[in-house]
């Protein structure tokens, strides 16, 4: 469920239908920086999650699905109230 | 500066006896405002758009305003029907500017009004007034520049630029591919430290350290053996975006140290931070040294921190809101939509 609407997202701002779970972002030249801000933005608020600092890496989002494995595991703490632990980025 | 009142970026005129005596649609005879033209050419040259926010028919006000030989000045004209706050909304929107940049001219204080309720932010002045807006310090940039004076068509160009990417039928990639983009980084000159010192007090957003320096400072960093300070300009087949980046690194025990990298935001949907970020790393690894960056949080540059991330950097020390990153990927090359000309790359 994560997976697909994160692809959505993708395929709706990025006009790419090709674009799979396990496609590389970075090679394929899905991220500028702006596209950055908008997709963490994007994922905080659609999942209702705050991403740490830790959180954002190049692993991390190389792929939707390695992407939607970092929203899981952030919802399943934000629902387990392991908010004290997490240190939000830093934001406007 | 959050106190400090921003400079003005952008004038957006009505027309009826704003830029001209008489109104159109009456038939009057138009002529107009006594030395206007000269006001607009000098806003030009300081590097402060200009634009049209009018009440009327749009073919027959264009028309006029060509017969008048000022065409050429006024970008994303607002001709029409709608409340002017509308207009002036779309006119920031087409050149991805703030309002908090514009100033508004126009004779009928329920127009000023209606902008002035909507748009708070919005400088809004009586059209008589259009002489004395040049004295104003806020119409006064601290830098007039071979950029500045460039800025109407450097913003032309994107408005091209943009227009076709919205009706570009393939991916955002594919996009980049067809502008046929050429990056050039070279060692800063004595001749580009206006502009360094311009690109530093403007960039807010794109600018990891928010670090500044003065004159002196910067000159004597130019023949410093222990720094690395570049400029980078930006072409593709529109034009030129001008010198749009910049970085200073300083050579340290096993390290090279990013102290600033900043981008021009119009860049900011190129990947251009990354692409300088790839020659960086690629330079540290040619100089046998890691590569690390400050990085200090403010509240309007967390995508600079977000592209530092997504490269490979992690964060080694933190102290507050201040952090030092270090490379951790790999060895990169450039994106293939991008050709760049850098000292120690291969020519493009």
């Amino acid at each position: 469920m994560t997976e697909e609407k994160i692809l959505d997202f993708f395929r709706e701002k990025k006009k790419a239908d090709g674009l799979t779970y396990d496609t590389d972002l970075f090679k394929g030249g899905y991220i500028d920086s702006l596209f950055a801000l908008e997709m963490v933005v994007y994922l905080e608020s659609t999942f209702g999650i705050k991403l740490r600092n830790a959180d954002i890496s190049e692993e991390n989002f190389r792929t939707i699905h390695s992407i939607a494995a970092v929203v899981d595991r952030a919802v399943k703490e934000a629902a387990a109230g392991e908010k004290p632990a997490r240190k939000g980025l830093f934001r406007r | 500066m959050p106190d400090d009142k921003k400079k003005i970026k952008v004038v957006v005129f009505d027309l009826d006896e704003t830029l001209w005596n008489g109104t159109l649609l009456e038939g009057d005879t138009l002529t107009l405002k006594s030395g206007i033209a000269d006001v607009l050419r000098e806003l030009d040259r300081r590097g402060i758009l200009l634009s049209v926010a009018s009440l009327n028919d749009r073919a027959r006000a264009w028309e006029q305003i060509c017969a008048f030989g000022l065409d050429e000045y006024f970008l994303a004209p607002q001709i029409g029907w709608n409340p002017k706050s509308e207009m002036i909304a779309a006119i920031a929107r087409d050149l991805n500017l703030g309002l908090d940049t514009f100033a508004f001219l126009d004779d009928q204080a329920v127009q000023r009004e209606e902008v002035r309720f909507s748009h708070p932010e919005v400088r809004v002045f009586d059209a008589g007034e259009y002489r004395d807006i040049l004295d104003l310090p806020d119409f006064q940039p601290r830098f007039v520049t071979e950029d500045s004076a460039r800025r109407r068509e450097m913003y032309r160009e994107d408005l091209a630029r943009r227009a076709e990417e919205k009706t570009f039928e393939g991916g955002n990639e594919a996009f980049l591919r067809t502008l046929d983009m050429r990056l050039s980084v070279a060692p800063v000159q004595e001749g580009d430290l206006e502009r360094v010192e311009e690109l530093t007090v403007r960039t807010n957003q794109l600018n990891s350290t928010g670090r500044t320096y003065d004159y002196d400072e910067l000159r004597r960093l130019i023949h410093d053996d222990g720094h690395v300070f570049l400029i980078a300009s930006l072409e593709d087949r529109f034009g030129s975006y001008g010198k749009i980046g910049l970085t200073l690194c300083e050579k340290t025990e096993g390290a090279l140290c990013i102290r600033l990298l900043l981008m021009s935001c119009r860049v900011m949907t190129r990947g251009i931070g990354s692409a300088i970020l790839v020659y960086l790393t690629r330079l540290a690894a040619r100089m046998g040294l890691a590569l690390r960056a400050d990085f200090q949080e403010t509240p309007r540059n967390r995508i600079m921190y977000i592209t530092y991330k997504l490269m490979g950097f992690e964060e080694i020390e933190r102290d507050g809101d201040f952090c030092v990153l270090e490379y951790r990927g790999g060895a990169k090359t450039f994106p293939d939509y991008l050709a760049v000309d850098a000292p120690g790359e291969e020519k493009p």
